[in-house]
């Protein structure tokens, strides 16, 4: 019976250790734990991809520039910004005394280093650095002109440029350059409040404040970046007490966490635009929906079509604004409303645009596709625009695709459509950041390949860096107008984002996505 | 027996590098991978460049064969996403789903083993019945729901379990850092209940009812009633002739119950943010971080083989007509 002793053994062993340990406390008051849903691939500082990456590398490595909650650039490790009479070159001067976590002094020559290392094709870096700041800004080199000032030199004026560069994660020279890409990739060495502790890949990572760093001031000593993956998990790590801040919350665990009287949850209207595109490119000419889209007053006609504001309430959990340009608030045209659901004008318009309905009620026949399981809800969304769209006679062929083996692809050569389902990432600070989707009309991000003149023409007076802040401005919403009565896309809404917040801390979620916790404080 | 083994160690060769082949071409059938290493805004040249250095320019066979020489070195690569050596990462990660795995199919085998010979022994009873119908609710039951489950009332609601996480035990024990391996145990172990049995319950099951067939087969045979004329008493009897036979079947599906609990162990990961190489797996699959991919496959398959051929060797210890020739 030597079997059923040892199994009994093992029986009264598990048994003793459940009983024994009881959960371990939560946090301690010195440390905040927030859970995202994936972890970094990396430490790369010039090779951060996502938005759940970049949040931690925010608190490790600092910028030149912060972009606020309020959607302000605020000096950061620079303490001024001056341009070029042309525009072309950008100069950032540093605080002084400012030390990277390896101790060395952080100057001018640091950050042109982090930025001629970012733009080093041989690094081959693609990640938000090189592959996006740098492509959008038009970044040739840095050059330290001083020991406190930086010159950046791109290829044209935008009033984008100092924003794009502003997320460029600083590190200094003498550590990175004596690190290969592989030990760089390993040993991060930061600029910012906190420096790295410990990294356990896809289980957390720890980091602790950083006394050398001066410019913030920190609520925790120590954060602690979990990874929980599965959304059920993480609601309950919060209402366990174990974690602080939890991103991603499915809306329809508000009741639980909100009941749970240890933690809220936070709901955030976010930079993040929800729209469905109308491919123009000729391959759709063919088939008679990617002919109609080609039509504005069809693109205009589908606008009343889609009852946002109940895909909003009843699919992602929340009140939502219909946008009505592609520009996230406060920036947009203040002269335009968004477009109403009103089926019974879609319809009006359809017939006058020259698509009545037949005896059974259908107009033409359309592909949509989309790709499952990146946005909140998204495959019950896009159901809905297809019914609403079959409801006046469009009769919808919805094709779901994986997202990144299959749609991803298609979406950047521009074959996905004629209609076709995405979102792309905004910003509060600048309308031209949200706009330049639409920089070309074979531009990489303008999947429907739209080519308004009026557009492209008023964009290119944008490029002039005498431009008052009103006269930009002008010619924004003259531009969102001519988007509003051509639209290239089917406007939908800015995706909400939620999160969830223990009752002992004190810290507000943004609208850009970011989650930035050195303000955050326990609560009083 | 030497014949036997360098025969099964080239069937094994054969199926290590089919089984590549085959991730291979799944992965390259789905499309070109260099979009997931560009940025949205990246332009034809810097999508041709970045395409050149991850070397997916290259027609597939030379891609292929280029990888089977590396294998030969015994070099997998680079991680295309964190550009480090593709091997070192999931072995890195391999402690961690050993751990869980080793565990499930622990506490699926001790259980199942005494549960099947109880519920033989009183067959047609509601001893039986009762534990037939736990075992076939334990099949039907879908492994994340359960975990999510013991989440919930084992975890939030009683708090007797951690919710998720994990502490190594097998690191430091292979590392020779034995004081962290005491000062982790009993929060390792803590932390190892939920997700293996989330993982073992399904087998647990499954074996509970082949013991109890296998039992109930060999019970009803002529040595076991010469057995029980001879005068032998009852637990002489299932213990040490009955219960021997009927192990046969059991160790088979030991070989094949690792392979499974290892496909099966990526939804576990998963609901208990427990950082092995099923979650490692999924996200470089969806990365088409190929590198890291083959790494995993190589890896698997060869412990795969490796414990099947075990399994086919205890064949002879446990029953002496078997022959391996």
């Amino acid at each position: 019976m030597n079997l059923l002793r040892m199994i009994a053994l093992v029986v009264i062993v598990l048994g003793l250790t459940v009983m024994v340990g009881a959960q371990a406390p939560g946090p301690d008051d010195n440390t905040l734990v927030v859970a995202q849903t994936v972890d970094t691939d990396g430490w790369e500082p010039s090779e951060v991809n996502s938005r759940p990456e970049a949040n931690i590398f925010n608190h490790m490595f600092a910028t030149l520039y912060e972009i606020t909650v309020s959607g302000v650039l605020e000096p950061y490790l620079a303490s001024g910004i001056s341009y070029s009479e042309d525009g072309k070159e950008i100069t950032f001067t540093l605080h002084e005394g400012l030390t990277c976590h390896d101790g060395e002094p952080l100057t001018a020559e640091d950050v042109a280093y982090t930025f001629n290392r970012a733009g080093d094709d041989a690094n081959g870096f693609t990640g938000n650095t090189a592959g996006f700041v740098f492509d959008s800004a038009g970044f040739i080199r840095a050059e330290a002109v001083s020991e406190l000032d930086v010159t950046i030199f791109v290829e044209r004026f935008q009033s984008v440029n100092h924003g794009l560069l502003s997320e460029v994660f600083i590190h200094c020279k003498d550590s990175y350059e004596m690190m290969s890409l592989e030990e760089a990739a390993q040993n991060p060495v930061g600029s910012g409040p906190y420096a790295f502790v410990e990294w356990v890949p896809d289980s957390h990572t720890v980091m602790e404040k950083y006394d050398g760093f001066n410019l913030r001031e920190v609520g925790f000593d120590r954060i602690v970046w979990r990874v929980v993956p599965e959304a059920s998990t993480r609601v309950a790590e919060l209402i366990a007490g174990n974690v602080d801040i939890i991103s991603n919350v499915v809306p329809d665990q508000a009741a639980a966490v909100n009941g749970s009287g240890v933690a809220e949850m936070q709901a955030v209207q976010g930079t993040r635009r929800m729209y469905v595109g109308f491919n123009q490119r000729a391959q759709y000419d063919d088939t008679e929906g990617g002919r109609a889209i080609k039509d504005t007053d069809v693109r205009v006609a589908l606008q009343y079509a889609v009852d946002v504001p109940t895909i909003c309430a009843t699919l992602l959990g929340t009140e939502c604004e219909r946008m009505k340009s592609m520009v996230n608030p406060p920036n947009d045209n203040p002269n335009l409303a968004p477009y109403p659901y009103d089926p019974v004008k879609a319809g009006e318009l359809l017939d006058a645009a020259g698509y009545p309905a037949d005896e059974n009620g259908e107009r033409f026949h359309i592909v949509f596709q989309a790709g499952s399981g990146r946005y909140l809800n998204d495959a019950n969304v896009v159901q809905a625009i297809s019914q609403y769209l079959t409801d006046v006679g469009v009769i919808v062929d919805l094709q779901m695709m994986d997202w990144s083996s299959e749609f991803v692809p298609a979406l950047r050569q521009h074959n996905v459509g004629p209609l076709y389902f995405v979102g792309t990432g905004g910003g509060t600070w600048n309308a031209q950041y949200d706009m330049a989707d639409i920089s070309t009309p074979t531009g990489a991000t303008n999947y429907t390949e739209w080519s308004n003149p009026e557009w492209f023409s008023l964009r290119e007076t944008l490029a002039d860096p005498g431009l008052t802040a009103e006269e930009t401005q002008d010619i924004v919403n003259a531009m969102l107008e001519v988007m509003y009565n051509d639209p290239p896309w089917l406007f939908l809404y800015f995706q909400p984002d939620f999160y969830g917040v223990s009752n002992r801390v004190d810290w507000n979620a943004r609208r850009d996505e970011k989650i930035i916790v050195y303000g955050a404080a326990l609560a009083m | 027996m030497a014949k036997y083994l360098i025969r099964r160690i080239l069937q094994s060769f054969f199926v290590i590098i089919g089984v590549t082949l085959l991730s291979f071409i799944t992965l390259h059938i789905a499309g070109d991978p260099t979009y997931l290493f560009v940025s949205e805004r990246a332009s034809e040249e810097e999508f041709a460049r970045t395409r050149a250095r991850l070397g997916f320019d290259r027609p597939l066979p030379e891609q292929y064969l280029s990888f089977l020489i590396g294998l030969s070195r015994g070099d997998f690569g680079n991680s295309l996403k964190s550009r480090t050596p593709a091997f070192d990462l999931v072995v890195d990660r391999l402690p961690a789903t050993l751990e869980l795995t080793l565990f499930a199919m622990l506490v699926a085998t001790l259980f199942a083993v005494p549960i099947g010979i109880v519920s033989a022994m009183n067959r047609g009873t509601a001893v039986d019945g009762g534990a037939m119908l736990l075992a076939m609710l334990g099949q039907s039951i879908p492994s994340f729901w359960l975990g999510l489950m013991g989440i919930l009332f084992v975890g939030l609601t009683l708090r007797w379990l951690p919710i998720s996480g994990h502490v190594p035990l097998l690191k430091p024990l292979l590392a020779g850092e034995f004081e962290l391996f005491f000062t982790n145990l009993p929060s390792g172990i803590r932390h190892l209940v939920m997700p293996s049995l989330t993982v073992g319950v399904f087998s647990l099951s499954r074996n509970a009812r082949l013991v109890r067939s296998a039992m109930l087969e060999v019970l009803s045979l002529d040595y076991i009633k010469t057995a029980r004329a001879k005068g032998l008493r009852e637990r002489k009897v299932i213990v040490g002739h009955a219960f021997r036979n009927a192990l046969i079947p059991v160790v088979t599906i030991l070989g094949l119950e690792f392979g499974f609990l290892l496909s099966g162990v990526v939804v576990t990961e998963t609901v208990f943010s427990w950082p092995g190489v099923g979650r490692q797996v999924f996200n470089a699959i969806n990365q088409r971080d190929i590198p890291v991919v083959q790494s995993a496959v190589v890896l698997f398959s060869f412990m795969f083989v490796l414990l099947n051929l075990i399994v086919d060797l205890l064949y002879a210890v446990l029953d002496p007509r078997v022959r391996l020739e």
